[in-house]
């Protein structure tokens, strides 16, 4: 498709959220539009800031791990390993094998939930709400497993810092196996819809096109970079915890648009299935924990990656010493995608947004994170309250 | 390119119970490693207060009422608590564990939040030294 730029000076604004901006976190959208088709689109974020960041540096290296969980509600592991991986390579732990492949087993699972979660705000997103509802109820026997593994639904706990809280027992093994048994089935169902379902590929085929150039030029991540035909993942490119054990095989597609990011998705499940599978057949053996974990960390700094069900987490984290973190700097995916959300939006049809915003699976809570102001004086680095106070009622005196 | 391809879902959903589950009436047991309400053993705890440091809601106090006796008594608040389990894996001595039975923990009124832990002894000195009865506050 091609941009319409209205040659009229004045624009038609229609505004999208905070509330409720196709999901039920806060956003907000404006989109110009001429007639149907959007011909500008901003977006403001912000509304869910936390200061977790902040809050961190209040806390103590153990602490910080179950704050860290809780930045995102779908991938809170992810997060505690991303933490725990860079604070075992600042305090120089050894984490055995057996530990770090049990992070990568519940990773797996976490992203098979992430998943399917997603496929269902998707098809509810493109008014398939058979298949939403079908999707979500096949969820639940990847919630139980976690659940009778870990002991909660959502922010699972798993991690320690220097290896895992739990083993896994015979009989979890198998309720595994079968829970992924019946899943594997229901996802090549699901495959099938997603690309043949005549009314569901109106909504996706087609649409939102990334050209792979694009992709690479805007700095998409995850899987919405992979529909484009980016081969990138950070659990291939840079193998951590037991990546390197356990290997994956990149899922790409090159069509980048809606479509294809479905099929990726989906294929990414049968993934990881394979790899829930061979971790479970070979487990290396060993302690789950190593033997002792420093208080005090010695001053230096790390960074850490990891591929969350969205794309790549990145993990700043400084250390001067003593039992606190000096810095935990976070950069969730949905922050990469959202460039690719408002680049893509020019030229579509307005009724088309939903789903653009919900192809790059946005968690809106993970990316609100500080941001430090760059004027264009070029001055940079921290404003007070006074300051950003005054800047506020300067703005709305100007803006009159 | 095919149409209602979910089709063959709904017909069979028609011969089957509904997934969900009537919660009050329904009870589905829960997982044995699920985290739950903390429980405390006294016996063992050298007052190191390893659980109080770590823990990331700050839902454990360790009171010593006699350091050189190892007399200590636990206030535990629930509605802090995440249930994290770190503080089991901080305890070096075994003395904490997360219940898998109590986990309806909800409550209208905000005492039970408050859970005092220790002997009998301790707790009653405790409570003689420490703390004032606390007032409800009257249903409006």
């Amino acid at each position: 498709m091609t941009a319409v730029i209205s040659p009229k000076k004045e624009k038609f604004i229609i505004p999208i959220g905070p509330q409720h901006p196709a999901l039920k976190e806060p956003g907000h959208f404006e989109f110009a539009v001429d007639g149907e088709i959007v011909t500008e689109a901003t977006v403001r974020l912000g509304y869910v800031h936390r200061g977790i960041e902040k809050g961190a540096e209040a806390r103590n290296w153990t602490q910080n791990l179950y704050l860290v969980e809780r930045i995102c509600g779908i991938c809170s592991h992810i997060h505690a390993l991303t933490y725990a991986l860079g604070v075992e390579v600042l305090a120089e732990v050894e984490v055995p094998p057996r530990a770090q492949a049990i992070r990568v087993l519940v990773a797996e699972l976490e992203r098979i939930h992430s998943h399917l979660l997603w496929f269902g705000v998707a098809a509810h997103e493109a008014g398939f709400d058979t298949l939403f509802m079908y999707s979500w109820r096949d969820r639940e026997t990847i919630m139980d497993i976690l659940e009778a593994l870990t002991g909660n639904r959502v922010n699972y706990s798993a991690n320690v810092l220097g290896g895992v809280k739990f083993d896994i027992s015979d009989e979890q093994r198998k309720v595994i196996l079968d829970g992924l048994d019946f899943l594997e089935k229901r996802t090549h169902h699901y495959l099938d819809v997603a690309t043949s379902d005549g009314m569901f590929l109106q909504r996706t085929r087609g649409i939102g096109i990334t050209r792979l150039q694009d992709a690479q030029r805007l700095g998409i991540v995850g899987p919405t970079a992979r529909a484009s035909g980016v081969m990138r993942d950070v659990r291939v490119d840079a193998p951590y915890a037991a990546y390197d054990m356990f290997p994956i095989n990149i899922v790409v597609e090159t069509a980048g648009d809606l479509e294809a990011r479905f099929v990726v998705r989906l294929k990414e499940l049968f993934e990881s299935f394979r790899l829930v599978r061979e971790i479970l057949d070979n487990l290396p053996p060993g302690d789950l924990q190593a033997k002792r974990f420093p208080r005090r960390i010695k001053p230096g700094e790390v960074i850490s990656r990891v591929e969350a069900p969205r794309g790549e987490v990145f993990y700043y984290i400084r250390s001067n010493g003593s039992d606190m973190p000096e810095r935990v700097k976070v950069r969730t995916p949905t922050l990469c995608n959202m460039a690719s959300v408002l680049s893509l939006a020019v030229g579509h049809h307005l009724a088309d947004m939903p789903m653009l915003l919900v192809g790059i699976d946005p968690c809106f809570s993970c990316n609100d994170r500080g941001v430090s102001i760059c004027s264009s004086q070029g001055e940079h680095g921290r404003w007070t309250w006074e300051r950003l106070r005054q800047f506020g009622i300067d703005y709305y005196a100007n803006k009159v | 390119m095919k149409i209602a391809t979910m089709f063959s879902d709904i017909w069979q959903s028609l011969w089957q119970r509904p997934v969900t589950q009537k919660y009050p009436f329904e009870r589905k047991e829960a997982p044995d490693r699920l985290r739950g309400k903390l429980h405390w053993n006294p016996e063992n705890c050298t007052g190191c207060a390893l659980c109080n440091k770590d823990c990331p809601a700050n839902a454990i106090e360790v009171i010593t009422i006699d350091k050189k006796e190892k007399r200590f008594v636990m206030r535990y608040h629930l509605d802090r608590c995440t249930y994290c389990a770190q503080c089991v894996e901080s305890c070096r001595f075994s003395c904490i564990e997360l219940s898998d039975k109590e986990w309806e923990l909800a409550s209208t009124h905000k005492q039970p939040f408050t859970v005092y832990y220790g002997n009998e002894d301790d707790l009653n000195e405790f409570m003689a030294k420490f703390t004032q009865p606390e007032s409800e506050p009257t249903p409006q």
